[in-house]
């Protein structure tokens, strides 16, 4: 039994090891090494969408949506509302989600990233007029650290599953639909409006001002590609994925450097 | 490193209480040796840096597109084609358009003839400047921050920043080294790449309709910029 291991160590010294530095050797195109986080930057997943064909009518139902009722709403909102108030009020909302990011950077082991949110959160709860002002970021310099159950869930391995996409809710991962529930059930709102209509306007809110401060992005992305469904498909799982791995640019690949 | 072999030189010259002529022989040749392996490794090392690092390569391509933008007398819609024809210009010299159509089309690339290649390149670059030429224009002089490169075999990436209401929006530069430079072909944008997403969209459009289709497609995309 030993010597088969032993046997089994020398072959793969002798067969795989020459592999490697030949592969190196001869393109550059091969990514083994040691340099795993460059090799991880360069991958990619697969996509599991056996529902392409449901969803593809769900996102015409949902592009309706956006040029019939979204659009308006958002073009009289966004002429109503001062940009101020709507950065503001963008404030606001990232505040009150605190919690989320608070208990999901606990879930993931990052305690000091979760400190700096709870840290985010009185200072802003206070100095910055419940969470109308950043002066946590602009006098302290702490940057809200996002994190949420779709994440944490990515983090302790569980798989993206189906991809949907959703009326409203726009596109989702079967992972982050859990996540999804996770994050109303950590979210403040969920207990201090008790009755849906009003949670269904605080919804309705955050989500036509968060629109409002990044205009154009769905527009754009329809315009510049020749199958928008594919499009967000593609953007919304690199995004999805580079959260799980804390892959963006502010992560550790770049600033050991 | 010269005063230090000229020492030495004083010191043999100096040695008259060495009896053997070999011995002094032998340490003359041992330091031309020496001599001889540190010049080679020099000029080693300096031909291995004669390509510009992936930073070097994409700041001054950025910074010629900048002073573009900026230029008050290329500004306003009456000076649109010069200013694209300019800015397109510094584009060409640094990204690489023909990496980017090998992407996109994957494997059945090597499968067309070259006036395919060709055409479709050309398509595809100007789906692209269709696309993100205008971004471009609505740059108001936030500094470019630049955060670190990482080089891996023949691909780099170049990390950068810049800040848009508040916001700081990461962009990284994909980078591939081609005979004598860097030549970026990919940009990501919080993450998300570009190439690949034209590339899952081809996909699915290359299966369904070939390449004919995939380009009467471009076509008329393209001509809704117009």
């Amino acid at each position: 039994m030993k010597s088969k291991k032993i046997f089994l160590h020398i072959l793969f010294m002798v067969l795989v090891l020459p592999a490697f530095s030949l592969a190196q050797a001869n393109s550059g195109v091969g990514n083994n090494g040691g340099d795993a986080e460059i090799d991880r930057f360069f991958e990619q997943e697969e996509t599991f969408d056996p529902l392409e064909s449901m969803n593809r009518v769900l996102f015409e139902v949902n592009d309706k949506l956006y040029y019939w009722v979204l659009k308006p709403v958002n073009t009289a909102y966004t002429a109503v509302v001062p940009q101020d108030i709507r950065y503001g009020l963008g404030n606001f909302f990232v505040n009150v989600a605190a919690p989320v990011r608070v208990v999901n950077n606990l879930l993931q082991g990052k305690f000091s990233d979760a400190g700096i949110d709870f840290e985010r959160f009185l200072i802003n709860s206070t100095l910055g007029f419940a969470g109308f002002g950043d002066p946590a970021k602009q006098a302290f310099g702490l940057k809200a650290k996002p994190e949420d159950f779709g994440q944490t869930l990515g983090v302790w391995g569980l798989g993206e599953g189906v991809y949907l996409y959703l009326p409203l809710l726009g596109p989702l991962t079967f992972r982050d639909a859990i996540g999804f529930v996770g994050n109303s059930a950590l979210h403040p709102a969920t207990y201090v409006l008790t009755d849906f209509p009003e949670e269904a306007a605080y919804t309705g809110v955050d989500k036509v001002n968060l629109m409002s401060l990044h205009p154009g992005l769905y527009e754009d992305m329809k315009k510049n590609s020749l199958d928008p469904y594919i499009s967000i498909r593609q953007a919304y799982l690199e995004y999805r994925r580079n959260k799980v791995l804390d892959k963006d640019v502010k992560s550790s690949v770049f600033q050991e450097e | 490193m010269n005063r230090r072999v000229e020492k030495m030189f004083l010191y043999l010259k100096g040695m008259k209480s060495m009896k053997s002529t070999v011995m002094k022989d032998k340490i003359i040749k041992y330091t031309y040796t020496m001599l001889l392996l540190a010049v080679s490794a020099f000029g080693f090392a300096s031909s291995a840096l004669a390509i510009p690092a992936p930073t070097e390569e994409i700041k001054p391509t950025l910074n010629a597109i900048i002073s573009i933008l900026l230029d008050p007398a290329l500004k306003g819609e009456e000076n649109k084609i010069e200013r694209r024809a300019k800015i397109m210009a510094h584009v060409n010299s640094g990204f690489d358009f023909r990496e980017m159509s090998q992407r996109v089309i994957g494997k059945e690339w090597r499968e067309l003839t070259p006036e395919k290649q060709d055409h479709f390149q050309k398509l595809f670059t100007k789906l692209l400047e269709n696309a993100y030429i205008g971004k471009f224009e609505s740059y108001s002089g936030q500094e470019i921050q630049f955060l670190g490169e990482r080089i891996k075999d023949d691909r780099a990436i170049v990390a950068t920043q810049i800040e848009n209401n508040g916001q700081f929006i990461p962009i990284d530069y994909v980078m591939i080294k081609k005979e004598v430079k860097w030549m970026v072909y990919d940009i990501n944008i919080e993450g998300v790449s570009l190439v690949r997403n034209y590339m899952e969209q081809f996909k699915a459009i290359l299966r369904r309709d070939k390449f004919d289709g995939l380009v009467k497609l471009l076509e008329d995309k393209n001509s809704t910029f117009e």
